[in-house]
């Protein structure tokens, strides 16, 4: 993860234009800065216009769908094609397959939110604890990581659930463990970095303790990487629990989420193609839209970049 | 990272790509199918034609006795007969390698006149002699060729030897089976295909590889098998019966059922079993297809644990079943191709009582009932539902979400459950659920084979009950003890017909459906007539192209 240059102090003189500050509101330059060669690339604009296509379902789905995702099956009128009625036609049970895609956006951004939520917290404080004290607590840790590591992710994320037992919380908490070597390594390695600068050694000479040198100091200037990192994290959050799903082990029916809709309409795609086709095209696009705005954000923020 | 969010795009176009590309394939299929089959061993007049038949998975062996899977015995039905066998469409007992029988006042003691002049494949004489070393081998652990487990004699007859005390050698063609105590489905079980009768010398010859090299005197004659591929079998042109009207038979492993529907559009088997519901209308709309539709002997039913509240209630399990709309079920999820079932027995069965009326759908009636039980705003329960696919469910998941459905009407608010196969079975037997999704298939065409074994008290104890409403009434048991040792079968027919109105008054179970299995095949194949017990002898099927 070596791209990401470690940020210099926002009160560090050397370097002319700072591409980042230890907070958005004090040091809003930098911040602005990014912000506005975000908004000058067109690809993290469509990532941020579908996310917020992504938001606003997911917001109002109550008022936006037209019908319950839930209980208004309606047996004599399944695998309906799309028409003005059910603008995406309907499924097996002939609910309104539109109306569960709204309401899927609520499911997917709540997987997304929460497992990201655990491997961000927890993966932070593993890199940031590993990164500062260096010697055997970082051998301890990055060790640990490793062995996280060496299992491929959905497979590690399957274990996990089979212990658990198969539901949609318990998916999120096993994507959300998956999830923490990523940022473990991303902060650690940015935590060596900075650890090393003088404002760190000037902390530690007016007696700041480890907490608050870490916490304060260091931490807010690995923020890039971090914010990077979880914008690209939620998408594959998503497209792991869609995944979890599809096998059985993730959201239960009659639950409107994505990935179970793929499940549920496999054995009817030869003759109702819609049914597998507007949720794995829900899954594309906020995938994509994350990614598209992780990419952005990278770019924004890598200050080596910047013309 | 750029490449990775790349990666994830990318890998996404070809989640779709592949989506996409299933529906090209069906496209590109269909004119396939409009052309004449290409097939192997093609020829213009009967009497040279190969049929393939199509299946999800091989024979676990192709000795009769020792196995227990459909698959096995579909096989072994074809080289093989049994001492009494069922007719072509029910399970009424006819001759075989029988002619006659006849059973003493007692009911305990059974003769037997047997076929002469019946030779089995390796030209060895079919006789008494051979009758009860098969019975032996079967019966008595210490025979030197009872090699294997023998489930199937030891399920039916309650172990080794069981109920039967013995059996004699009579004459030359007459044997006698003499049991410890009356049992009325005797004759009926001896038609099951497993207790089919083996060339005595080659059980000899081939001791413990006998599975593999399988020798009786069935209509066709064993030539290959690949394991998991295919079973090549021969016409048997000294048969005693009815000559085979196709020369060779092949049956082929294709384990996907979409797969094995695409070999049969494009002609290169010529009829298959365990086709998908959704297939269906697409058999009927292909005039190069025929649907073939095996009668139901089963029943998928829900069951109500009564160990649990408030399913104890007599009046919730009524509300219940007048709230799940069966048709509407049968309509979605069997392809139309099932029944709605009122009786745990299915109506192709002796001693159905169709004389009940059962409880309609009537959502109204239900919330009254419900009320009147002391739930008027319903309640919550959890509803469990199997993770695949079983003969008299189709689609297991879907139905429970649909009975979910029906239930949100009437106040009832059911959380779905589900388990990996094993695991739900043994949960279920264990009593671990409230309501819980299952069925059966009946192997003998007995009643008994039905109500003992899934409403008896003897069954439903908790870890191996068969009775997972865990229903326990002594006046139905009495019945049903009452039935097995009854040989007048007038006098169990009318057992079962009380046993059934007993049932239905307590309400145990929702019965839902009896599903009609569906065959594919294509339209060249005559007079294919499947059997109930889900197998049958092939000897009178054509191929006419």
């Amino acid at each position: 993860m070596s791209m990401f240059a470690p940020i210099p102090h926002a009160h560090d003189s050397r370097t002319p234009a700072p591409a980042s500050g230890p907070t958005p509101t004090r040091a809003s330059g930098p911040w602005r800065d990014a912000a506005s060669r975000l908004l000058r690339s067109k690809t993290a604009c469509a990532g941020l216009a579908i996310l917020a296509l992504l938001l606003t379902a997911a917001l109002f789905a109550d008022v936006l769908a037209p019908y319950d995702p839930v209980h208004d099956a309606d047996l004599y009128n399944r695998l309906q094609p799309p028409s003005a009625e059910h603008w995406l036609g309907t499924d097996a049970q002939g609910r309104d397959i539109f109306s569960r895609i709204l309401h899927g956006a609520r499911i997917s951004l709540e997987i997304g939110l929460v497992s990201v939520g655990i491997s961000l917290i927890l993966g932070t404080l593993l890199g940031a604890v590993s990164g500062y004290f260096g010697g055997t607590v970082d051998l301890v840790i990055m060790r640990l990581i490793d062995i996280l590591l060496a299992f491929p992710s959905i497979l590690l994320a399957i274990a996990i659930v089979a212990i658990l037992g198969p539901d949609l919380i318990n998916a999120m908490i096993a994507i959300g463990i998956v999830g923490i070597p990523q940022f473990a390594r991303i902060v650690r390695s940015s935590v060596l970095a900075v650890k090393e600068m003088e404002f760190v050694d000037a902390a530690r000479a007016i007696g700041a303790s480890d907490a608050r040198i870490l916490f304060r100091h260091i931490l807010p200037n690995c923020l890039a990487p971090i914010l990077v990192q979880t914008t690209l994290s939620i998408g594959t959050a998503i497209l792991d629990a869609a995944g979890l799903s599809f096998l059985g082990l993730g959201a239960q029916p009659p639950q409107p989420e994505w990935g179970l809709m793929l499940k549920e309409g496999q054995s009817a795609f030869q003759t109702a193609v819609w049914v597998v086709t507007f949720p794995g095209l829900a899954i594309l696009l906020t995938v994509l839209g994350f990614n598209l705005l992780g990419d952005g954000l990278r770019d924004a923020l890598d200050p080596r970049l910047k013309r | 990272m750029r490449k990775r969010g790349l990666l994830f795009a990318l890998s996404l176009l070809l989640i779709l790509a592949t989506a996409l590309a299933g529906c090209g394939t069906r496209e590109t299929s269909a004119p396939n199918s409009s052309q004449p089959a290409i097939n192997e061993g093609t020829g213009n007049t009967g009497g040279d034609q190969t049929l393939v038949f199509g299946r999800g998975s091989d024979s676990v062996g192709l000795d009769p006795a020792n196995v227990t899977d459909g698959e096995s015995m579909k096989v072994t039905h074809q080289i093989y007969d049994t001492l009494v066998q069922y007719n072509d469409e029910d399970t009424t007992v006819k001759p075989a390698l029988a002619t006659e029988w006849n059973v003493s006042e007692d009911g305990k003691v059974w003769t037997f006149k047997l076929r002469e002049g019946v030779k089995f494949h390796d030209g060895t004489d079919f006789n008494a002699d051979a009758v009860v070393f098969n019975f032996q081998r079967w019966m008595d652990k210490n025979h030197p060729y009872h090699h294997g487990d023998f489930e199937y004699y030891g399920y039916m007859f309650g172990g080794y030897p069981g109920i039967i005390e013995k059996v004699e050698k009579t004459g030359p063609y007459e044997v006698n089976i003499t049991l410890k105590e009356p049992y009325a489905p005797f004759l009926q079980t001896l038609a099951m295909p497993a207790f089919a009768i083996a060339s005595p010398e080659a059980i000899k010859k081939h001791g413990q590889d006998f599975f593999k090299n399988p020798v009786g005197t069935g209509p066709f004659i064993f030539k290959e098998w690949k394991k998991d591929d295919r079973i090549v079998l021969e016409r048997n042109d000294n048969y005693w019966g009815e000559k085979a009207k196709i020369k060779t038979l092949i049956f082929r492993v294709i384990p996907d059922n979409a797969a094995r529907f695409l070999e049969l559009q494009a002609g290169t088997i010529d009829i298959m079993d365990g086709l998908n519901p959704e297939d269906v209308q697409n058999v009927k709309n292909n005039p190069d297809l025929q649907l073939i539709l095996r009668p139901s002997m089963n029943v998928g039913y829900l069951a109500m644990n009564m160990d649990k509240k408030p399913f104890d209630n007599p009046k919730v399990r009524q509300a219940i079943n007048h709230a799940i709309n069966k048709q509407a079920l049968i309509d979605a999820f069997y392809g139309g191709l099932a029944k709605p079932a009122k009786n745990p027995l299915p109506p192709t069965l002796w001693g159905y009582n169709d004389e009940i009326q059962d409880y309609e759908y009537n959502p109204e009636k239900a919330k009254a009932l419900l009320a009147e039980a002391g739930y008027p705003n319903g309640f919550q329960t959890t509803l469990w539902a199997m993770p695949n696919p079983r003969p008299y469910m189709p689609q297991p998941q879907q139905i429970a979400q649909a009975i979910a459905a029906d239930l949100a009407k009437v106040g009832i608010e059911a959380k779905i459950v589900s388990f990996e196969w094993g695991t739900y079975l043994e949960k279920t037997k264990n009593g671990e659920h409230d309501m819980a999704l299952l069925g059966w298939t009946g192997d003998n065409g007995d009643p008994d084979n039905f109500l003992y074994v899934l409403l008896d008290k003897d069954n439903a104890v908790k870890g191996s009950a068969g009775n997972i409403a865990f229903y326990r009434s002594d006046e139905l048991h009495e019945i049903l003890i009452q039935a097995q040792r009854e040989t007048d079968q007038k006098k169990r027919e009318e057992l079962y017909q009380k046993a059934q109105e007993i049932i239905h008054r307590d309400a145990p179970w929702v019965p839902l459906a009896h599903s009609t299995p569906p065959l594919a095949a294509r339209a060249y194949v005559k007079n294919y007539v499947p059997h109930p017990t889900g197998s049958e002898a092939l000897n009178k099927v054509d191929v006419q192209k």
